[in-house]
């Protein structure tokens, strides 16, 4: 992409501005078992076969299982042997899948605890994320909201929370949002040299009616102008995208902008809906014949849904290839 | 959320509509609003307090109050535009709740098996029997708004309950209790909202709805 001429913010230099050479898609959610995986795989296999050269990446340490979604058994090549290896390069744990455009990064390897994975392995494997060649990479992240996931989550051009209307997951995806927003400034206050500052309006937080994350920016804008106001532009470069998942009936489906709105007034950033998939048994049995949905059911209501979704994705992408 | 905050914010970023949405926009975004933060919406755990939602169901009241009516809209937009417009809208404290006193002395008498004689109660209250407004109820033969908000009052009915039990909005409840015909909509949709009323307040709702509409029609006939 060319670089635009127009004078920048200097503080656009700091980590995490740096562009990606593809479009990256981060899949999180907070809670296990809502579909991430599934939503995941989907998307890759629809964008792939758009003709967009896609990754997909397994980064469910300890639990990677997006290799069955693909009909795939554990490949033996992966991330186990990346991090082994210094010199090796991502590319070369890519496995090719049944679909054309589609290749596989797994971590699907017994031999890999999650503890083993390093600080220093996690921060290489995401400089070679953003150095691979593709038009998308998708990364599905493991449930909960650890450092590690949030650092994968926040490190992707494109953020997706996928939920269900139960009120564990809404919980769930509510903290994963929170911590995410909180990861994210920390990710700034040392540039930014607001640790100071933001630590003492922290310490008296309930004197100041402070509650919400919203709430700390809007203080730290009134108070300290400059830095609170950079501080608040690239927040407001935060957006979640929501996939409300396994909606099943008309009531489900409303949640999502009630959620939306939730999210805009507590944390005061922009949420998007990306789009809703109702819940259909035809999900797990297609599973049970290994093979994908899409594949197995392209009837189902939710091929056409998860089309729409992945289109949307696709969107993004060119409106930000022509920015 | 800070009170302060939300008070910085304009009636349509509280209702999260453009400033020039129509009419049926502003609905719809109330009633998705109302959804959204009524104390048994799953879209809120854990990230307002019951109070904080109370606090957000007013303001977003008061938005709509002010932009579901025409006269009162085209006034607050011009206010947005002139110089005084940064003044803040009234602060709204959670914790400032006389509200919540009145309830939990109510709920006491509310438990209670047997009422001491000479007092009555409904779904949200206890009140002290008047026989002869009672008798009056009874062989009533014309209702209108104030008639309605007399016996909300006399039953010690507050509005947010009618508003809550209803589902219709304090602005139009105001609109029916005071007569102000040109803030309610079609006459049709009136006999819905004064049969719900009816029913909340314990009245006879055929019988209130059928005279409330009688009184309507005529009066609207004669504008």
């Amino acid at each position: 992409m060319k670089q635009s001429d127009t004078k920048q913010p200097e503080y656009l230099h700091i980590r995490g501005e740096k562009k990606p050479r593809a479009h990256i898609i981060a899949v999180g959610g907070g809670k296990g078992g809502v579909g991430k995986s599934f939503v995941s795989s989907s998307m890759a296999i629809f964008l792939s076969q758009m003709g967009y050269k896609t990754v997909l990446a397994d980064l469910d340490f300890g639990a990677a299982n997006i290799h069955t979604y693909l009909s795939m058994g554990v490949p033996s090549v992966g991330l186990h042997q990346f991090f082994q290896k210094p010199l090796m390069k991502l590319a070369e744990v890519q496995i090719p899948t049944g679909f054309k455009n589609l290749s596989l990064i797994t971590c699907a390897n017994d031999s890999m605890d999650v503890d083993q994975v390093t600080d220093k392995d996690r921060s290489r494997l995401m400089s070679s994320l953003y150095q691979l060649e593709a038009d998308f990479i998708i990364l599905d992240l493991s449930a909960g909201a650890t450092a590690s996931t949030l650092d994968f989550f926040l490190m992707a051009t494109q953020q997706i929370v996928v939920l269900t209307p139960e009120p564990v997951s809404v919980e769930n995806a509510y903290r994963f949002i929170k911590s995410a927003f909180f990861r994210k400034i920390k990710r700034y206050e040392h540039q930014l040299n607001l640790e100071k500052v933001l630590n003492e309006i922290m310490e008296k937080k309930d004197e100041l009616n402070i509650r919400s994350p919203g709430d700390l920016l809007h203080y730290l804008s009134k108070h300290e102008p400059e830095r609170g106001a950079q501080l608040s532009e690239l927040m407001n470069q935060f957006q979640i995208n929501l996939v409300l998942n396994q909606g099943r009936s008309q009531k489900d489906l409303e949640l999502a902008p009630s959620i939306k709105s939730v999210c805009k007034k507590y944390f005061g950033i922009s949420c998007e809906l990306l789009g809703q998939i109702e819940h259909d048994n035809a999900v797990w049995q297609s599973l049970r014949r290994r093979k994908h949905l899409l594949v197995d059911c392209p009837q189902s209501r939710l091929y056409t849904q998860l089309m729409y979704i992945s289109r949307s994705l696709m969107k993004v992408k060119n409106k930000k290839a022509v920015v | 959320m800070t009170s302060a905050r939300f008070n910085e914010q304009t009636y349509y970023e509280i209702l999260e509509v453009e400033p020039g949405a129509p009419q049926n926009e502003i609905h719809l975004a109330y009633q998705r609003a109302k959804n959204t933060y009524s104390p048994d919406s799953p879209a809120l755990l854990t990230m307002f307090s019951e109070d904080e939602a109370k606090a957000l169901l007013n303001l977003i009241e008061e938005a709509f109050e002010t932009l579901s009516n025409q006269a009162r809209r085209r006034k607050y937009d011009a206010s947005l535009t002139s110089p005084s417009s940064n003044e803040s809208l009234p602060d709204f404290d959670p914790s400032d709740s006389h509200q919540k006193n009145d309830d939990e002395k109510m709920n006491v008498l509310k438990k209670r098996e047997k009422l001491p004689e000479g007092f009555a109660k409904t779904k949200f209250s206890v009140y002290e029997v008047d026989e002869n407004f009672e008798n009056e109820i009874k062989n009533i033969d014309v209702v209108d708004g104030p008639l309605l908000q007399k016996i909300r009052l006399y039953k010690q009915i507050n509005l947010e309950q009618v508003s809550n039990e209803t589902r219709i909005s304090k602005s139009y409840l105001s609109a029916l209790e005071s007569n102000d015909y040109d803030g309610l909509p079609a006459g049709v949709f009136v006999r819905g909202f004064v049969v719900q009323v009816a029913r909340a307040l314990g009245l006879d709702e055929q019988k209130f709805a059928n005279l409330y509409m009688k009184k309507f029609k005529a009066d609207n006939s004669e504008n």
